[in-house]
């Protein structure tokens, strides 16, 4: 799994590419590197799911604890062009009533600047 | 003036902040021009009444007032509820105009006995010739009006002054505010009192003509107040908020309603009507000391006149000295306190003293009153309403100020009637000390019933604040708890991705999923594959991302009892204990990653005897994350406390920390006195202890929760936002847990104290420091949270974070009543909107740094 990290005006991208599991994370996780843009003050994070083609149960941890992590200092987690076979699994599990979910990355920008 | 400058120059009354500086001094200079204009009527008043009606109806004039208010009131608040705010304060200030007017040529008429100037309207001279006859005869009843008009004109403009307050500033601005509005008040006051005894000793004009200044005084007023609500409707608009607006359309009955409704507002009106009954009883006192004291009718008046003046003086001393520090520094809490106590402490006096020391005690309780009700009672009174939510709060204002407090005087003046008829006072008259003392005895009855509802005034106090402090958003844990089984999801994504891994593995985890319990791979050869398959048919539609239905035959597979029995039997069966214990060992050496996995998700349905246990201990060693993970599961259904080590190990690793953290929890209420040493242990790794608190979160115990602050009072910077977290969640979660302020608060001030320090010190550029100070602020909130409600607290750092102005000024507020002045003085300049140089002043004043 590969995480590159951009911004774009108030929002921090992670663009991810690979799988996000267990055996291929390193040991920043990307729970620790929402939390470092969070200590530098960024409240608005979106992960760019363009590039994954799995998530396992850490990587679907990953997500949760980082969404809570920005939920909990008044931020906006979303995610955006995420597999349709994932967001299948997201709709069976829920997932897709907390997580704020988009097509299109340059509409899930343009609802952080609407918020 | 500039507005730095006009800032620095306000502050001299009130703390004043930069952007509602113009608003303030509008809305004090509205005050002044108000007060003005009522000290320079009332003398009239007075003069009149004392001229033209005789003493025995002195006590009728406030009965009548009483009575008629209920009147006025029902007719303000149609007005108040039809009309818009700025239109309503216009029309009530040209209706006072215009009666001025009236009222002097009333006066004029009875004075000079002549027609007015001839009009060529032959229809106007008829109606003046009409005045010129029925004025005289009517003579005093137009006195009476006017003491009515009076007593009508400062009850509303006063209270039109404060419900523009509310409009205008939240409670916590009010707060710091209300001293300049006062010192306005005072200000007003006095000047008109000067004016009013310096143009008339002078004889410079008649009094009547007096009245022909204050419509000059009341025009300044109508505009004052226009451009008050001009500037607000911009800044509301600015700053998002609503814009003041005339409430529902309802009447008087409505209003008294809307106060029976609520029980703050019922609390407050009869605090208030305590406080008028006590304080006309009190001027009772004074009238029948005043009229034995001194007998010459000219020497009495001339007495009366200064003993006001003093007052107003004294108010205005009294006031620039104490009215804002008390507010500031002990806020309404005790400031609504200092009135009747020290009352009931002077009405105590006059069983003590002797009879040629009543004066001058009549003179210090009447004072003592007026100057209270000039200041502090009246800023204290004001910020009560604030809270009230909009809706109610002018229908109920109007109420309570207009015909609560005059009823309430009227009621007073009942009591010293009844009081004077029982006791037959008048044959007793030169005996005013028994008087005043059987006075006293009923001034102190209402005095006690005062200070006992500012008790329960102010135990509502906090509860209405709280209404306008809405969450604005979920906290995280509670949105996915709200939507998501955690641990149900994990699962299926467990199984999902043991697909790719092993069927084995993929058809146990199938099998976790139907019923909650584990299969043993093994398991699966015995029952056979096509039943397996059907299962596992099942789960291929995951995959099938065209298939509309995930999971098909679930609920049939849920239904086969039969089916599970079966499974449960085979794991009970000796054969099959020996045959998997003797195979672990071997699968354990495997080189194979899945054989490894199955053997650690097997575990958990086997016998936990020592050869599995020891296998289980030698699997959670794994160098594989995921066969650790199986483990780690394993090892929470047998929680043996020889794993307990080996569990520890793998908080470290950010692979596996996560199970690791639930493996512990399961352990349940004991596991403190394990994990509790590793926390404390500085050579444990750092990753280990920042997770060990979140375990102890997850037990939830007293006993974790004493660990966790025990752990917080050795300040460790590295484990203090786990620790924090930790706590915080048990707060959340465990109401039973209870959490002594004596050990909390010392560990909140230092946290304040860090973030001030931070504050005064950054450490970095200016946005890293900021970063820094709001994660530092979000933990401080956290950590209040041990002290006072969690959602309170939740709601009031919301709220500062990202409310509208007005919100933010209520949880402000709301804080200030619940922090002691230490923590307020070292929070408040951290969370408040401040320039940086003020902010900077006001923590090195907190912290007392140079």
């Amino acid at each position: 799994m590969v995480i590159k990290t951009r911004e774009s005006e108030n929002v921090v991208i992670f663009d991810i590419e690979g799988e996000i599991r267990r055996s291929d994370t390193a040991q920043t996780t990307l729970h620790s590197l929402v939390k470092a843009q969070l200590d530098r003050g960024r409240r608005n994070v979106l992960l760019d799911l363009g590039g994954v083609e799995f998530i396992d149960s850490f990587g679907v941890g990953e997500i949760l604890a980082s969404y809570i992590s920005t939920q909990n200092l008044g931020g906006k987690f979303k995610l955006c062009r995420i597999s349709k076979k994932l967001l299948l699994i997201f709709q069976i599990t829920m997932l897709h009533k907390v997580l704020e979910i988009h097509e299109d990355c340059d509409r899930a920008l343009e609802s952080f600047e609407k918020a | 003036m500039a507005d730095g400058r006009l800032e620095r120059f306000l502050n001299r009354f009130g703390d004043v902040r930069g952007r509602e500086a113009r608003a303030a001094l509008t809305l004090s200079g509205f005050f002044f021009l108000i007060t003005f204009t009522f000290y320079i009527i009332k003398p009239v008043k007075e003069s009149f009444l004392i001229g033209f009606a005789r003493p025995s109806w002195w006590p009728f004039a406030d009965l009548a007032t009483a009575l008629l208010i209920g009147f006025v009131v029902a007719l303000n608040a149609r007005l108040l509820n039809r009309l818009p705010r700025r239109t309503y304060l216009t029309a009530c200030l040209l209706f006072f105009i215009a009666s001025l007017f009236v009222f002097w040529f009333v006066f004029d008429v009875h004075r000079t006995m002549q027609i007015m100037t001839p009009v060529a309207d032959s229809s106007g001279i008829s109606f003046f010739l009409w005045l010129q006859v029925a004025i005289p005869k009517f003579w005093p009843f137009p006195v009476f009006v006017f003491c009515f008009w009076a007593d009508v004109f400062i009850v509303m403009s006063v209270t039109q002054f404060w419900i523009a307050v509310n409009d205008v500033f939240g409670p916590h601005q009010a707060k710091r505010l209300v001293g300049l509005f006062v010192t306005g008040g005072l200000f007003g006051g006095i000047a008109g009192s000067a004016l009013a005894a310096l143009m008339v000793f002078a004889r410079l004009i008649r009094p009547e003509d007096l009245l022909l200044v204050c419509p000059a005084l009341l025009v300044l007023a109508l505009v004052t107040i226009n451009i008050v609500y001009a500037e607000q409707r911009r800044i509301d608009a600015a700053a998002g908020d609503g814009p003041v607006s005339a409430a529902a359309r309802v009447g008087y009955l409505e209003s008294f309603r809307a106060v029976k409704r609520s029980r703050y507002l019922l609390l407050l009106a009869a605090m208030l009507a305590s406080a008028m009954i006590a304080g006309s009883l009190i001027n009772y006192q004074f009238k029948t000391v005043v009229k034995s004291a001194i007998e010459n009718s000219g020497d009495r008046t001339s007495f009366i006149a200064v003993f006001f003046l003093a007052i107003l003086a004294v108010s205005t001393v009294f006031h620039l000295v104490t009215t804002g520090r008390i507010l500031k520094s002990y806020g309404i809490r005790w400031a609504i306190l200092i009135a009747p106590v020290f009352l009931i402490a002077g009405s105590l006096a006059v069983f003590l003293i002797p009879a040629g020391a009543m004066l001058a005690w009549v003179c210090a309780a009447r004072g003592g009153d007026k100057t209270f009700d000039n200041t502090i009672s009246q800023s204290v009174r004001e910020l009560l309403y604030v809270p009230v939510p909009a809706e109610v709060k002018y229908k109920a204002k109007i109420f309570i100020d207009m015909f609560v407090n005059k009823f309430a005087t009227g009621l007073g003046a009942g009591l010293f009637l009844l009081l004077y008829s029982l006791r037959r006072f008048e044959y007793r008259a030169d005996q005013p000390l028994a008087i005043v003392r059987e006075i006293g005895v009923l001034t102190l009855i209402f005095l006690f019933l005062w200070l006992v509802l500012t008790r329960l005034v102010y135990r509502e106090y906090p509860a209405v604040l709280k209404k306008d402090i809405r969450p604005k958003w979920t906290e995280g844990r509670q949105a996915v708890a709200a939507h998501v089984d955690v641990d149900l999801t994990l699962k299926i994504f467990n199984t999902i991705q043991s697909r790719e891994r092993s069927t084995t593995l993929y058809y146990m985890n199938v099998f976790n999923l139907l019923r909650g319990n584990d299969l043993a791979p093994e398991l699966k050869e015995l029952l056979g594959i096509k039943r397996d398959e059907l299962k596992a048919r099942a789960m291929d539609s995951l995959f099938d991302v065209a298939g509309g239905v995930f999971f098909p035959g679930l609920e049939e597979a849920i239904a086969d009892t039969e089916f599970q029995s079966e499974i449960d039997l085979v794991f009970l069966l000796p054969s099959y204990q020996e045959i998997m214990g003797r195979r672990l060992g071997e699968i354990i050496g495997s080189a194979s990653e899945v054989d490894r996995i199955e053997a650690a998700n097997s575990i958990s349905r086997m016998v936990p005897d020592p050869p599995t246990l020891q296998a289980l201990g030698r699997l959670l060693q794994d160098p594989s994350a995921e066969v650790v993970v199986y483990a780690l599961n394993s090892a929470s259904v047998h929680r043996r406390p020889e794993h307990v080590p080996l569990i520890v190990r793998q908080l470290a690793n950010p692979m596996t920390s996560a199970e690791a953290q639930s493996a512990l929890a399961a352990y349940g209420p004991g596991i403190e006195d394990l994990i509790g040493p590793i926390l404390r242990a500085s050579d444990e790794p750092l990753e280990v202890r920042r997770a060990i608190p979140e375990v102890l979160a997850r037990v939830g115990t007293q006993l974790a929760a004493d660990i966790l602050v025990e752990e917080l009072a050795r300040r460790r910077d590295d484990v203090e936002q786990a620790l924090v977290d930790a706590l915080y969640k048990i707060r959340a979660d465990r109401r039973e847990v209870r959490f002594r302020e004596k050990a909390v608060r010392p560990e909140l001030l230092f946290l304040i104290k860090k973030g001030c320090d931070i504050s005064l010190n950054p450490p970095g550029p200016a946005g890293e420091a900021k970063a820094a100070l709001n994660i530092r602020i979000k933990r401080i909130f956290d950590l209040m949270t041990l002290m006072h409600s969690p959602e309170d607290i939740v709601n009031a750092y919301q709220n500062i974070l990202q409310g509208t102005a007005r919100s933010v000024d209520y949880s402000l507020e709301h804080l200030d009543n619940l922090l002691d002045r230490e923590l307020k003085s070292l929070l408040f300049p951290l969370i408040e909107d401040l320039p940086p140089e003020e902010r900077a002043l006001r923590l090195k004043k907190a912290m007392r740094l140079k």
